[in-house]
């Protein structure tokens, strides 16, 4: 499960703002905002700041709780000629590629075929929805066991004589990002499966009958109906799950570690690294700051198209 | 909508999809099950003796502790997550002008952001706040990380109270505060109710916090053991898939109570 699910929620009102006559007595909520205002500003807005100021000190373990020294663009530099900047970077680009290309089409074709009513329908949507609130442990652990030498997967392979040797899914520079990416998605896909196909059921019924009646295929009412009538929710989940791969760090640490190697060493992870492994605080505070940057981009193509949707729709 | 048949394709993503999901969580209960060598031996993959070692092997007072840990950091977090974000989901939904958008807009930002950019300046400041190695520090840091996230996800649920039920209650001479409290709170009570459970799933999971702000393990809630067991070399495959188990229990309670809510109310935002 993951936190950057549900700003779908911040397009969701349909009641219209409240007019211009009665706003004026109104604006005394503003009071409401100040708990959370006071709460996040010390524990989401410093903590950003002070991020901010770490990427350009030198700041170690020895000097944590000191003054740090301002080194400028010394750690980006740094970053950047070690070449792991640079590495993560595409390893990110990859890793997100893979997991919104899965997460988006199984999440379309799962709501598609999860539409129908009856009994395989709702239960397999109720097994996807408890899989996805499931802590990211649980389900990177079983994954890493599934995925192992011994494991379900390679058993299978093996004896349907696919395979001579195991694949080596999380040992392998190039297997390991493809397979955690897989996890990442398979964590994702529920989540995008239920809302595409709460914004199916918006579709009128007498729209497919139409179709039929004029001969239009499965294939047909998919492309024609279905999908344009879902634009909306699409760029709303394509953002978000965006966001998860991009942000993703959980499978990571729990199925490779990073490993094998640096491969799958995607930003986050590289920061976290850097920080906690190699006691290099203002290091992972710049590489962190790179993903940042990443993730604003992405906000606010959101927060503009969630106001689009507010204002037209 | 209801009569829809389903034809060979729908059948067999539903087939893919059931094998996807339905196979790991077989495989946690299977594994757990299993003896150690059971698991290294791909003779006894579908056929073994079943043995509950993994299980009396792992109930141990660490795991009590562990337990009770995950549940003071799970509630903990839940209660100041719902003080904080239930009056400012209210006040964003009532109120019009820039404040509010810029509100809005920090929060979209906010829950975006990775938890990695976090957890390095969160690091540094509870340590020279001395809060290092705290279970305070550890809710207070979920808490910074879900308030967004639950605030957002609350604001359509106020947003869809009818204002005209506020104004009738303040002609009756009723202030804001008792207003909100005794006319809109009970209105939006599936949605407080749905991200409450939502929280606390998220924040029982959480173990980003828990591995870097406590000091030692001694102390760490479920998540964060069984995030130190799988990475650890030579893993004991029962005994891990034994604390997955244990792990997802109150999940399982908390998602059979609530799953009905929890379906509605995760699509609310995202489709009119």
């Amino acid at each position: 499960m993951t936190t950057s699910l549900a700003p779908a929620a911040g397009r969701a009102g349909t009641r219209p703002a409240p007019g211009p006559r009665r706003r004026r007595p109104r604006q005394a909520r503003l009071l409401f905002l100040l708990p959370a205002a006071l709460f996040l500003g010390v524990l989401s807005i410093y903590p950003l700041i002070t991020l901010l100021r770490m990427a350009f000190s030198a700041v170690t373990a020895a000097t944590l709780n000191a003054d740090w020294a301002f080194t400028g663009l010394d750690n980006f530099t740094a970053g950047i000629q070690s070449g792991d900047t640079g590495a993560a970077l595409s390893r990110t680009a990859v890793f997100v590629a893979v997991v919104t290309v899965l997460g988006m089409g199984l999440g379309l074709g799962g709501a598609i075929a999860l539409r129908t009513s009856g009994r395989w329908s709702g239960a397999l949507l109720a097994l996807m929805v408890f899989v996805w609130a499931l802590p990211p442990v649980v389900n990177g652990s079983v994954w890493k066991f599934l995925l192992a030498d011994t494991g379900l997967v390679n058993t299978v392979l093996l004896a349907t004589g696919l395979r001579d040797t195991p694949v080596p899914f999380l040992y392998d520079q190039h297997w390991a990002l493809m397979a955690v990416a897989f996890v990442n998605s398979f964590a994702v896909i529920p989540f995008n499966a239920l809302v595409y196909r709460a914004a199916l059921l918006t579709i009128e019924p007498e729209v497919f009958e139409a179709a039929e009646l004029d001969g239009a295929g499965k294939a047909q009412q998919v492309r024609h109906i279905m999908v344009p009538s879902v634009r909306g929710t699409t760029l709303v989940l394509l953002i978000l799950t965006l966001v998860y791969g991009l942000r993703s760090f959980d499978f990571i640490y729990v199925m490779t570690y990073g490993g094998p190697g640096t491969a799958t060493n995607t930003l986050p992870f590289l920061g976290y690294l850097q920080a906690f492994v190699r006691y290099d605080y203002g290091l992972g505070a710049a590489t962190s700051v790179v993903a940042v940057a990443g993730v604003l981009v992405l906000a606010v193509l959101y927060a503009r198209s969630i106001r689009n949707e507010e204002k037209h729709g | 909508m209801n009569e829809v048949k389903a034809g060979p394709v729908a059948v067999a993503t539903k087939l893919l999809l059931t094998l996807m999901y339905g196979v790991p969580i077989l495989w946690i209960l299977i594994t757990s099950v299993k003896s150690s060598a059971a698991v290294f031996d791909r003779a006894s993959t579908f056929v073994f003796t079943p043995t509950l070692d993994a299980y009396s092997a792992a109930i141990t007072p660490t795991l009590w502790t562990a337990m009770g840990q995950s549940a003071t950091i799970a509630v903990g977090a839940t209660a100041l997550v719902l003080v904080i974000a239930v009056p400012a989901a209210y006040g964003l939904a009532r109120t019009t002008g820039w404040l509010p958008t810029l509100g809005l807009g920090l929060l979209i930002v906010l829950q975006m952001m990775p938890q990695t950019a976090n957890v390095i300046p969160l690091f540094q400041i509870f340590s020279s706040w001395r809060l290092l190695d705290t279970t305070a520090s550890v809710i207070l840091a979920d808490a910074a990380l879900l308030t967004p996230f639950a605030t957002l996800l609350l604001r359509p649920f106020f947003r869809a109270v009818p204002p005209q039920l506020e104004e009738a209650s303040s002609i009756d001479g009723a202030g804001i505060l008792r207003t909100f409290w005794t006319v809109v709170l009970p209105v939006a009570r599936n949605g407080l109710f749905t991200v409450g459970t939502l929280i606390f799933l998220l924040a029982w999971g959480e173990f980003l916090y828990a591995v870097n702000f406590y000091l030692t393990p001694g102390r760490y809630p479920l998540s964060a053991l069984l995030a130190q067991q799988v990475s650890a070399f030579g893993i004991d495959w029962p005994g891990l898939m034994a604390l997955a188990v244990l792990t997802s229990l109150p999940i399982l309670v908390v998602f059979s109570l609530t799953y009905r809510q929890l379906k509605d109310g995760l699509t609310v935002g995202a489709v009119k």
